[in-house]
């Protein structure tokens, strides 16, 4: 039991808490629940948690609080859990360090994909991270700045190099419009969306087999993208 | 300007006109005199009395009665021998001299009488007309401002007074003054409250040092403080009782959606209950089909469900104002692709053609609502249009906005309900008949409105066809071009 990863999730719903603690712990998972802000911070502190499963609407303090101040610690992976919808709520999160964001109501599958991407990430912090991404017919090397299709080589621009780069090396996670502009491009640049927006569909163009149902890098409305990758 | 020229007239010649009068004497005794040998005494004393009859006309009273005792006196030294001093020898000249005096001043006073009557009857006209102009200027006017603003100038006009100020107190309390540029540095000479029976409603404050306000003057000023006391009060009591429409309207509106709501709520809630109270029953043991069945209706309900919550909310966003889009520079082809790689499960055997050009320029729009706005149109015409039938989504730019049509060959809708439909909850179609949150086409309406744009549906020879346009210009700025790099890794 001691080697299932630990899941700590912060939700004052106790419905909810019941739901995903009977689900997680089914599939194999350690699971504590917390109700409100400041008791999910001890508990976090106390039991270092795999991964933290987070509401915004907390009775005692906003979740994005939360957020910041597990962040000031600890680099475990953060899934917020919330009927918040708007893409305002959900950047403001993901730019306050949570790696991934669902909106309630959802489903179970979803959320077990979710927990599966950041423990992924986690083992990657750890350990040593892979320089080579698969994404279907797409290998991208990250070490050898290299991008093939199969065996051929796919030719891309500096930019869209940067861009690509620095999407699979998140693979999984959403990046916000401004994380992107701010690592690719320029902070002074992190208002000029209309950037990415034209490079990612040139990428989309060279990567994906079909651009217009693209697979390999899904656009999150009004947030960003997430890269997937092969498992 | 008229009626200075006239005020100046009777102000400043005050003794001037007495000079004059004195002056038509002289010329009048001076030709009498040419003449004294051939005129009788009688005669002058008759001619004498047509320049005091004009001069009283003319000049007014007290020039005429002056001229009038002048006369007696120029009469009697000139012309009533002996000449040259002023006693009388004749006593039929005694006679012609008391008639004279007596006729002269009896004529000026009934001129001086008459024209007094008629000078008080004009500024009664004067004042008539001006209370009609300001009550006419004020008639249905509802707006506090515009009232104090054509009141104010009413009072400048008739007052020609150095500033007048109109102070409006209550609720929505202001000032508004006139010349607005001088600020003034004195107390205002004059003030008339504004005043209904409730109480003050504020004041008119005029500035004029000199001349003092005459009686009259005060009194038509009273009146038209009156006037603009009545309308300021019948403009609150329409703002309030259109306030009151608005309310009941509203309340209405309220209760019509209320119940519309829980019908819609309630209709994937019994499917859920249905289902899992059946689930639960120990009656009757479930195959595994139907139990996936089941258990598949309460998932595709509670989504259901999910969708009407979401869609409310964002009605109620619209409505309040709430949803600004977060506009920016968009590449349309995208979202419609997004829309159509989501939707595809859901357009079933329609036919969709695109023509969305990659050349379009870069629209400043919000993606998410955008994408609602493509997802909402493209689902009612999923939903009433035939299967198999062909669905096409159009963009192209007009002028300096882009023109979307999406287009089906679904049921045509009535002349008369090509608005309405727009409107929440409106369905042409019985509700059981459709699923859905009747509120698609509002929330895409209240969208394209908060773009800027106009979304609107017309009858095509083969179905229905929406059309929405919106501006490319954003802040100012026309779609960027983007820089290419073209150097390869």
């Amino acid at each position: 039991m001691s080697n299932a990863p630990h899941i700590l999730v912060i939700d004052d719903e106790l419905q909810i808490q019941r739901a995903i603690r009977t689900i997680l712990t089914e599939k194999g998972f350690n699971v504590t629940t917390a109700s409100r802000g400041e008791e999910g911070l001890t508990m976090a502190a106390a039991n270092e948690p795999d991964i933290v499963i987070l509401d915004l609407g907390l009775p005692d303090m906003d979740g994005v609080e939360v957020c910041t101040r597990l962040r000031e610690w600890t680099q475990c992976p953060i899934i917020i859990l919330s009927v918040r919808d708007s893409e305002r709520d959900k950047v403001g999160a993901l730019d306050k360090g949570a790696d991934d964001y669902l909106t309630k109501p959802f489903g179970i599958e979803e959320l077990l994909a979710r927990v599966r991407v950041a423990l992924r990430h986690s083992a990657n912090r750890k350990g040593t991270q892979s320089k080579v991404v698969h994404a279907g017919p797409i290998t991208i090397d990250l070490a050898w700045h290299s991008v093939k299709r199969g065996d051929e080589d796919v030719k891309l621009t500096a930019t869209e190099y940067k861009l690509l780069a620095y999407l699979a090396a998140n693979h999984g996670r959403v990046l916000t419009h401004q994380s992107i502009l701010a690592n690719v491009w320029d902070p002074a640049d992190s208002e000029h969306t209309e950037y990415l927006r034209v490079y990612m569909r040139q990428l989309r163009k060279k990567l994906e087999l079909d651009p217009e149902r693209p697979q390999i890098i899904l656009t999150e409305p009004g947030i960003g993208y997430r890269f997937i990758a092969d498992d | 300007m008229n009626k200075t020229a006239m005020r100046s007239s009777t102000f400043l010649s005050r003794s001037s006109q007495y000079l004059l009068a004195l002056g038509i004497i002289a010329l009048v005794t001076a030709f009498l005199f040419i003449l004294r040998e051939v005129l009788d005494t009688a005669l002058v004393a008759l001619l004498y009395l047509i320049p005091l009859g004009l001069i009283t006309a003319f000049l007014g009273l007290g020039p005429g009665i002056t001229s009038a005792l002048v006369t007696f006196f120029t009469f009697n030294y000139f012309f009533i021998q002996p000449y040259y001093n002023l006693t009388v020898h004749h006593p039929t000249d005694v006679v012609i001299l008391v008639i004279f005096l007596i006729v002269a001043i009896v004529i000026s006073q009934l001129v001086g009488r008459m024209k007094t009557g008629l000078a008080a009857a004009t500024a009664r006209e004067r004042e008539a007309t001006q209370l009609y102009e300001l009550s006419t200027a004020l008639a249905g006017l509802h707006d506090g401002r515009t009232i104090a603003e054509i009141l104010a100038k009413q009072v400048q006009d008739v007052s020609h007074g150095e500033a007048v100020e109109l102070s409006i107190t209550g609720a929505d309390s202001f000032v508004f003054r006139l010349p607005d540029s001088i600020e003034p540095v004195r107390a205002p000479e004059w003030i008339f409250p504004i005043q209904v029976a409730r109480g003050a409603l504020g004041e008119i404050r005029l500035w004029r040092a000199a001349p003092a306000l005459t009686s009259s003057e005060k009194r038509l000023l009273q009146t038209f403080a009156s006037q603009g006391a009545l309308a300021l009060e019948r403009a609150r009591l329409a703002q309030a009782e259109s306030r009151a429409r608005i309310l009941e309207e509203s309340d209405q509106l309220k209760s019509v959606i209320l119940s519309s709501v829980s019908h819609e709520l309630r209709t994937p809630l019994s499917t859920i209950k249905a289902a899992a109270s059946s689930l639960r029953s120990n009656e009757v043991s479930w195959d595994s089909a139907a139990r996936s069945e089941l258990i598949a209706a309460i998932d595709d309900e509670a989504d259901h469900l999910n969708m009407l919550v979401g869609n409310l909310l964002d009605m109620s966003r619209i409505e309040s104002g709430v949803l600004k889009p977060k506009r920016e520079w968009n590449i349309l082809p995208e979202i419609v692709e997004s829309v159509l790689a989501r939707m595809k499960r859901m357009a079933g055997e329609h036919h969709v053609e695109v023509d969305v050009p990659e050349s379009l320029p870069l629209v400043p729009v919000d993606f998410v609502q955008m994408e609602q706005v493509f997802t909402n149109l493209l689902s009612n015409s999923v939903k009433y249009a035939p299967g198999k039938s062909v669905i096409r989504v159009r963009a192209f730019v007009e002028e300096n906005s882009m023109h979307v049509i999406v287009s089906n060959q679904g049921p045509q809708v009535p002349q008369e309900h090509l608005e309405r439909i727009f409107d929440k909850f409106f369905r042409l179609t019985a509700t059981d008949k459709v699923t859905g949150t009747g509120l698609g086409l509002s929330i895409c309406k209240g969208i394209i409105e908060a773009h800027g744009g106009r979304l609107w549906a017309e009858n095509v020879p083969d179905g229905l066809a929406f059309n929405f346009t919106f501006p490319l210009i954003w802040e100012g700025m026309s779609p960027p071009k983007m820089p290419m790099d073209t150097e390869t890794e």
